[in-house]
Formats: C-alpha cells, sequence, structure tokens
C-alpha cells in the first residue's frame, strides 16, 4: 500500500520535475546575457518605459552652471516647432542598454532648456525591444508612421541593425547608434561610435600581442556572431604569427572554476587569455582564476570594453593591477577633463536621473550621439525632414567628440568604422586607469582595412589624451 | 584528449560544485517527501538572501558574518512563509499545482532581484568568503577552502539528513507523511509543525547553498535562480526519495560538468549534463517498471 501510493505520486511528480527542468533551461538559456552582443559594459535592466516621448523639461537642479554650454541660448527653454528623433533599445531581464538612450534623452533635455536646436526642442522617442524581431520591425514603423520621426539616435539593441537596416535604408534614414550586430558596421546607412565587439576584441588581442605573448586564448560568449567577432582576433594573431584558441562559453556560466582553468591550461605560461564577455559575466572568470591562483599562471589577461567598468576594478582588487588590460574605446572619464567630459558629467548630474549606471561607457556613447546628432542638426537651414536631417547626419566629418581618440566623421561609405582607434586601461586599486594611449586598431583586420581604404584615417581628436 | 594532470584541477572544482549540488540536491528531496512539493524556488530564494547580505556588505558596510547570516535567514523566512501561508492551501492540490506555485514565487523574485539589483551600466556584483584566500595543494592542483566547504557541506548535510529521517521523531513523521499524509494525520503526528520543520530546514539550506553558490559560481540573479536545474535533476535521478543517492547524483553530475571542460568536442554541451543524466536515470526507472522490477 505504501509504496503504491509513493509509487502513484511519484509517477505524477517525474514528468512534472523533468517537464520544470526543460522549462527553467529555456529561461535559462533566454535570459541569458550576451557578451558577444555587449557594445560596452553591461547587461541587467533599468527600467525604462516602452516608449516615451518627451520634450524635455529639466528634470534635475538648474544651478549646474557647466550644463549650459549644450545649447547656444542658456536658460531659454526652446518652444519652436519639436524635432522627433526615436531610438531602439533593448531591455529585458538580463540585458539592457536603456542607459545608452536615457544618456541621450538627458543631453536633448539639455539642449532644450538652453535654446534648444535653432529655436527648436528635439522630441525624442524611446522604444525598447526584448530581442524579438517582430517586435524590433514594429518599433522601426512605430517611430516612423506614428511619432514621425525624422532621424535614428542612440539605438543599441542585439538585432536592430540586422533586422531594420534595409528599412532605414530604403527610407534614406542614417542611423548613429551604439553598434552590436555586424550589420551596425558594414552597411551604407549605420555609423556607430562605439568600435563594438569585434574591433574592440582586436583591440585587446593587439594590446597583448604588443607584449610578445607566445599564444593567444580568446574566449567569449556562445551567442551568434561568435565567428564573426572571433574573425577579427584570428586574423591579427595569424599576421603576428603567434598561435590562437579560439574558445566559447555557455551564459551565464555555471562553473567559472572550470572555465578559468581551461582558458590558462591553453594559454601556457608565455600566452595570453582575452575575454569577451559581459562585466558579470568576465568578472565571475577573473575571480575563479583568482581564487584558484591562477592570475599569475599567464603572462597576461586581456578583456574587450565590457570590462573597463569600475565596479569590476573594485571587485577585483589589487591583484590585477597591470595584469589585466582592458580595451578602452572611448576616453577614460576618471582621468580626464576637457570640456567635453565636463560637460558630459555635469548633463549627467543634472539631468540623468534615469541613468542608472552613472557615468561609464553606457552614458558616453549615449552623450556621444546624442552630441553629433545636435552639432548635425544645427548645420540644417529650412524645414527638418527626414530629407534635410539624414543628409546633415551623413555630412558629418572630422566632428571632434572629446569622447573619442579620433575625429568622428559619417559619410557616404558602403560600411562604417568610424572609431577604430583605442585605448588600454588596466585596474589600479579599483579604478581603471590608462595603460596605453590611443592606438590604432591593425589594418590587418579585413574590415578595418576595407573601411580605411574606402574613408581613409580620421586625424586623432586633439582632445585626446 | 586532456592528459590526466590536466583532468586533476576539474575533478576538484566538480567535487566542489557537486558538494553544493548534493546539499541543494537533499534540501528538495526532504522538502518533497514531507509536503510533496517540489520546491522550483529554491535557487530564487538562494539568489535574494546572497543580493540581500552583498547589500549589506556593500551598501551597509556590514561585516561579512553578518552579511551571511542575513543571508541564510532571508532564504529562510522567505520559504517557512511560503510554506505556511500557501502551504495548508494547497495540501490537497495536484503536485503539478503545487510545483507551479513556487514556479510563481520564483518569477515574483526573479522579477524583485532584476528590479532592486539591476546590472545596467556594467554593474557587476561578488561575494567573496575568507575561505577563498587560503587552502592546499594537491600535486599540481590548487584547492581553496571554499571547494572543500562546498563538498563536505554537501556530505554533511546529506548524512546528517540521512540520520536524522531515520533516527528522530520528527524524520519518522516526515518519512511517515511521504507515504501518506492523510493517515499519518489521523494517527496524530502534528501535520502542520512536521510540514513547517520541512519548509525551514529547505529554507535554510536554500540559504547555505546560495551564499556558497554566489562565492563558487556568481553573485547574479539569473545565474543562481537556475542552478537549481543541476541539484533536480539529481533528485530526479534519486527518484525523489533516496538522500543517498541524490547525494551521489549530484557529485556525478558536478564531476561529469567540469570534466566535459577541457574536451574540446564536447565543452560547449555540457550544461546538458544535468538533463541528459535525468534522462538516462527515466529511462532506466521506466525499463525496470516495465521488466516489473521496483
Amino acid at each position: 500500500m505504501k509504496m503504491n501510493t509513493h509509487a502513484a505520486r511519484m509517477r505524477r511528480t517525474i514528468p512534472l520535475v523533468a517537464a520544470a527542468l526543460l522549462l527553467a533551461a529555456c529561461s535559462s538559456s533566454s535570459n541569458s546575457t550576451s557578451s558577444g552582443g555587449t557594445p560596452s559594459a553591461g547587461s541587467g535592466s533599468s527600467g525604462a518605459s516602452g516608449s516615451s516621448g518627451s520634450t524635455g523639461a529639466p528634470s534635475g537642479s538648474t544651478s549646474a552652471v557647466s550644463t549650459s554650454q549644450c545649447g547656444t541660448k542658456p536658460g531659454v527653454q526652446a518652444s519652436g516647432t519639436p524635432i522627433a528623433l526615436g531610438g531602439i533599445v533593448t531591455n529585458q531581464p538580463g540585458t539592457s542598454f536603456t542607459d545608452i538612450a536615457n544618456m541621450a534623452q538627458a543631453y536633448f533635455n539639455c539642449v532644450n532648456a538652453n535654446g534648444g536646436i535653432n529655436g527648436h526642442p528635439v522630441k525624442y522617442y524611446i522604444e525598447t525591444e526584448q530581442t524579438n524581431p517582430a517586435q524590433i520591425a514594429a518599433d522601426a514603423r512605430q517611430l516612423v508612421q506614428s511619432d514621425h520621426v525624422v532621424g535614428i539616435v542612440g539605438n543599441t539593441s542585439i538585432l536592430e541593425c540586422t533586422i531594420d537596416h534595409s528599412y532605414w535604408e530604403k527610407l534614406g534614414i542614417a542611423i548613429i547608434t551604439s553598434g552590436i550586430a555586424p550589420e551596425c558596421y558594414s552597411t551604407p546607412d549605420a555609423a556607430a561610435v562605439n568600435m563594438g565587439p569585434r574591433y574592440s576584441s582586436d583591440g585587446a588581442v593587439q594590446y597583448a600581442l604588443s607584449q610578445h605573448v607566445g599564444k593567444v586564448v580568446f574566449d567569449q560568449s556562445n551567442v551568434p556572431g561568435t565567428g564573426y567577432i572571433g574573425a577579427g582576433p584570428a586574423a591579427l594573431a595569424n599576421a603576428a604569427h603567434t598561435p590562437i584558441v579560439q574558445l566559447t562559453e555557455n551564459v551565464p556560466i555555471s562553473n567559472a572554476d572550470s572555465v578559468a582553468i581551461k582558458e590558462v591550461q591553453d594559454a601556457g605560461p608565455d600566452g595570453a587569455v582575452v575575454l569577451n564577455f559581459t562585466p558579470p559575466e568576465a568578472l565571475i572568470i577573473l575571480q575563479a582564476a583568482q581564487k584558484l591562483g591562477l592570475e599569475d599562471r599567464v603572462k597576461l589577461w586581456g578583456c574587450s570594453t565590457p570590462c573597463n567598468t569600475d565596479f569590476l576594478a573594485q571587485a577585483l582588487g589589487p591583484k590585477w593591477n597591470s595584469k589585466l588590460f582592458v580595451n578602452a574605446e572611448l576616453t577614460p572619464p576618471d582621468s580626464t577633463s576637457t570640456s567635453a567630459m565636463n560637460l558630459y558629467k555635469a548633463i549627467l548630474a543634472q539631468y540623468g536621473k534615469s541613468v542608472s549606471g552613472g557615468v561609464g561607457s553606457f552614458s558616453q556613447m549615449g552623450f556621444t550621439e546624442a552630441e553629433i546628432a545636435v552639432h548635425a542638426l544645427e548645420s540644417v537651414t529650412g524645414a527638418y525632414t527626414t530629407a534635410t536631417v539624414n543628409a546633415a547626419f551623413k555630412a558629418v566629418k572630422e566632428f571632434n567628440t572629446g569622447m573619442l581618440c579620433q575625429l568622428w566623421t559619417y559619410g557616404s561609405y558602403p560600411l562604417h568604422i568610424p572609431n577604430n582607434e583605442d585605448y588600454t586601461v588596466t585596474p589600479d586599486n579599483g579604478k581603471m586607469t590608462q595603460a596605453q594611449g590611443c592606438t590604432p586598431i591593425s589594418s590587418v583586420d579585413p574590415q578595418i582595412a576595407a573601411y580605411r581604404a574606402a574613408a581613409g584615417t580620421a586625424p586623432t581628436a586633439p582632445t585626446a589624451p | 584528449m586532456p592528459t590526466w594532470s590536466d583532468l586533476q584541477p576539474f575533478i576538484v572544482s566538480g567535487l566542489a560544485l557537486g558538494g553544493v549540488y548534493a546539499l541543494s540536491g537533499v534540501g528538495l528531496v526532504v522538502l518533497y517527501r514531507a509536503t510533496g512539493v517540489v520546491y522550483l524556488a529554491f535557487g530564487a530564494v538562494g539568489a535574494f538572501g546572497a543580493l540581500i547580505g552583498w547589500s549589506l556588505i556593500h551598501d551597509a558596510g556590514a561585516p561579512g558574518w553578518l552579511a551571511w547570516l542575513v543571508c541564510i535567514a532571508t532564504a529562510t523566512v522567505l520559504t517557512l512563509a511560503y510554506g505556511m501561508i500557501f502551504g495548508p492551501a494547497l495540501a490537497k492540490r495536484d503536485p503539478l499545482v503545487k510545483a507551479v506555485a513556487t514556479l510563481g514565487l520564483t518569477l515574483i523574485l526573479f522579477g524583485a532581484m532584476d528590479l532592486l539589483w539591476t546590472t545596467g551600466g556594467g554593474q557587476s556584483r561578488s561575494i567573496a568568503l575568507p575561505t577563498d584566500n587560503g587552502g592546499f595543494t594537491v600535486g599540481q592542483v590548487q584547492v581553496n577552502w571554499t571547494q572543500v566547504i562546498g563538498l563536505g557541506a554537501g556530505v554533511v548535510i546529506a548524512t546528517g539528513t540521512a540520520v536524522f529521517l531515520r533516527y528522530t521523531k520528527l524524520g519518522t513523521a516526515m518519512r511517515a507523511m511521504a507515504n501518506d499524509r492523510e493517515i499519518t494525520a489521523m494517527l496524530g503526528v502534528p501535520v502542520r509543525r512536521v510540514e513547517a520543520a520541512a519548509w525551514l530546514g529547505c529554507g535554510v539550506l536554500a540559504g547555505i547553498a546560495g551564499l556558497l553558490l554566489a562565492d563558487l559560481v556568481a553573485l547574479d540573479a539569473t545565474t543562481l535562480t537556475f542552478l537549481v536545474i543541476s541539484s533536480l535533476a539529481a533528485a530526479l535521478i534519486a527518484r525523489l526519495r533516496s538522500i543517498a543517492l541524490t547525494f551521489a547524483a549530484a557529485i556525478v553530475v558536478g564531476l561529469v560538468h567540469d570534466l566535459l571542460t577541457p574536451v574540446q568536442a564536447l565543452t560547449n554541451y555540457r550544461d546538458m549534463t544535468p538533463f541528459v543524466l535525468a534522462a538516462v536515470a527515466l529511462l532506466v526507472i521506466s525499463r525496470h517498471r516495465v521488466m516489473g522490477v521496483d
């Protein structure tokens, strides 16, 4: 009797548990962070609304003097016909890029409060998506057909460039974006302010090769696009006649100890381990290496831009000072005091309450994209239409953003990699500090070579440290 | 193919992880035996406790030991509260309903964690136990004390629980309830109190597992919430019945998972280890049942 009762309950429960295992596995997979697809740093969510439009009254204090530099008429609220701009960002559990669009919104709010653009305020619409292709396509059409935007600025999405680039090209819309997918760099109507995972990984591997390592282990998250990203580091290592081992890890990583051990075993004492993961995933690998005493078992550790956060430097501690070298696509904010950097920090403080990550790569990107857009819009004479606005975007040439190594150019090219010089930073007692100044990404990467053949090499920015 | 010396560090890491899976699996089995609930929120309550512990250390400057206690207490209170509020109401429902209700708790906690501890803007968190910094070397392999604690906790909890169920009055009552709740109640066993004890114990284990996994794996809501999969697989292999088999299965899951890491052809499939082992076990169990062996 007892056995029968238990057996009956078991017969009902075991299929249930099996189903739960599968369900949980699916949830785990869909919620995992996608570092290969990270524009710069971070994953998570920050609670942006699905769609918002605002002409941007200032939300912060009015006492910050330096924010008045963002507009041409300090203290005068713009009251003309709004210029509608839009952006699409990924926002889902585990992966959120809303800080970028929210920082662009903060910049536009500042501009609107200080005279606007030739008297016109910017009305900025933010659409959020959950890596659903149909939703992303619908978001683009919503912005154009319902919100009547005339330009796209601040896009940061795992799939958006892939899904929408044909639509933008058909409409003649030249987007200013933070790139992730290959199409953000390889199509005529998309130009990014960041390098994206491939070229940032190039930069990290290039630094390791410059330190004469005997072997490179390049490890990245197992998400779509790993082949595209890995092609750059492979080209660089092959050109340097240095062996390279390419690894991929399923994320979230279920045991970082074994990942760190494998990387170190593959690299050897004269080798380098270069990571391309989101900050949480990179952190657990590096911490696992530290716990197992592996940090000194290779010549150096490298990481693409996502590792460039003080959160990571603080969590790692001093053992990684001058041991971990991180590619930085944007000017390090802590050690820079240029007018653009000061304006960025002031706007963030006064208008950036919704920017959850504060100072960092994400908000720097949002600032830079809005800054470029405003610079372009100020050159428009006459009506702000899709044609005039996007022509102005494409006409941006050698603009000093104050945030990048190079002057930034859009131009009419078949592909756009306008940010192709990087910094390298290293942890220094809880802060990321500069280890190497602006260095061009090698043209050994065939995509970089193709871009430079089309657009030339942009001059180094006069404000670059 | 990796050499034997290449594999040795993976054995150590696999044993440590398997130990924590065992600890979690034992908690799940004990709760199931006493209440008939497959507690899918085990990982989420552990994660919630660990994140509160992190906040205490990081934001309030609390000492580590206090944060660890609060982590365990949080998981315990959440689990006990759930058991006390929803347990009686769902006691006579089908196991499917009971399990789905715990999935609801999982989703609520997961959403709360995503809201309260966002990882936007590159934020990343970690809990480091002092035992990370000490250890010893076996051959060429560095072993730290946290790994030893992971395996040791699994052994101690599994052994202690088996003894508790066999030799104590409360354990006997739990085993009786596993067979028939109604008859056990008619025999005068205080069913609510026994169930409360099971929820309490499960909550304590969830807190300990959350703390250890936050250090051994990652302090991340998604990762910790779904790490319960491996423990569930171990419990399933043991047919949600045997403590010893749950322990053994959890160790095997941890070991196989990590030993596949250096095998190039299989490394990207190693996360399937719990599913594959559970599926094989189910097939073997059903084959034995068809052949009349139970």
